[in-house]
């Protein structure tokens, strides 16, 4: 294979697999936060602030992956 | 075409000093209106504080007691002198990703060099106090937990210092990522209509941009809120260990 066909297949395949695995684990986060909320209503207010913080690191692996395919594509 | 154009760092006035090229870039004129953003909204706000506050100085007073309450509070009457740090930084980084928003403004916080400079600072900051409060041979120790046998502890103390070195370099790319992101999906949307050599899929842009613009409001808070919630969270834990 030509390395800049490799590199835009790497950007492609990293960047995929980062979204992925994101979603995922922010569509837990948020499915456990509403369980919590559903059945606490009183402390929404505490638990919509620790998702809040917590859906941000775990879209910071994301974009972490981001920079990754954008320097392989930009090689 | 090039995604990254639109963040490129363009050469407004050239300046050399001793051979090092410190040209002001649009992105350092930016910085420095927030700079003067900031700095004469609290001025002016504090020189007339009154008892009863004025629209402004709600707003000042807002964020400062929500600092206070939400990140300073573990500290009790201490984190009072950390206030003010935490306070610039937030607003700096809050009003630097609000004025990247305004069309042919480059946010500042979507250079590397910026958010790098910002994470180095809160470093230094954290551990020079943690090593006046304690001193040396105590703040070492207190990386690792406390109460473990010695050869856990020998193991997990590399583990550990590769955690805190790992600190500004996490702080520097979530928040320079975040922003560089948000502009790298609008420049892409808006250029499909090139892509497909087509005006009739102009429809598609315009709403997706008007959506990623609402949420890059509510990112340019997050953001600033996560970094000064990190930062304030490393310099409590520095001046708070067990012992």
């Amino acid at each position: 294979m030509e390395s800049a066909v490799s590199a835009y297949l790497g950007a492609a395949i990293s960047i995929g697999l980062a979204a992925l695995g994101t979603g995922l684990g922010i569509g837990m986060l948020a499915s456990k936060a509403m369980e919590g909320m559903a059945r606490q209503p009183e402390a929404s207010v505490n638990i919509r602030m620790s998702m809040i913080i917590a859906i941000a690191f775990v879209e910071a692996i994301a974009l972490y992956a981001l920079v990754v395919s954008l320097i392989l594509a930009t090689k | 075409m090039n995604t990254l154009e639109h963040l490129k760092q363009t050469e407004v006035i050239n300046v050399e000093v001793a051979g090092i090229d410190a040209s002001l870039t649009n992105g350092t004129l930016i910085l420095f209106l927030a700079v003067a953003l900031v700095v004469s909204f609290y001025f002016i706000v504090g020189r007339k504080a009154k008892l009863v506050p004025s629209l402004t100085q709600s707003a000042a007073e807002l964020i400062l007691d929500f600092i206070r309450s939400e990140m300073l509070s573990p500290l009790g009457r201490e984190g009072e002198k950390w206030l003010p740090f935490l306070v610039s930084l937030f607003s700096l980084i809050l009003v630097s990703n609000l004025l990247g928003l305004i069309p042919g403004f480059v946010p500042p916080t979507s250079n590397i060099n910026v958010t790098a400079t910002l994470a180095v600072i809160v470093f230094f900051t954290t551990h020079i106090t943690g090593l006046r409060k304690h001193g040396p041979w105590s703040y070492l120790k207190s990386i690792v937990p406390e109460g473990l046998p010695f050869f856990i502890a020998a193991f997990l103390f590399p583990l550990e210092l590769i955690g805190q070195l790992a600190r500004p370099f996490s702080l520097t790319v979530r928040l320079f990522a975040n922003l560089f992101a948000g502009h790298a999906i609008i420049i892409t949307l808006v250029s499909l209509i090139i892509i497909f050599k087509s005006f009739l899929i102009a429809p598609f842009p315009v709403i997706g941009n008007t959506a990623i613009m609402a949420f890059e409001i509510f990112v340019a808070f997050i953001q600033a809120f996560v970094f000064t919630y990190l930062s304030a969270s490393y310099i409590v834990g520095a001046l708070q260990t067990e012992h």
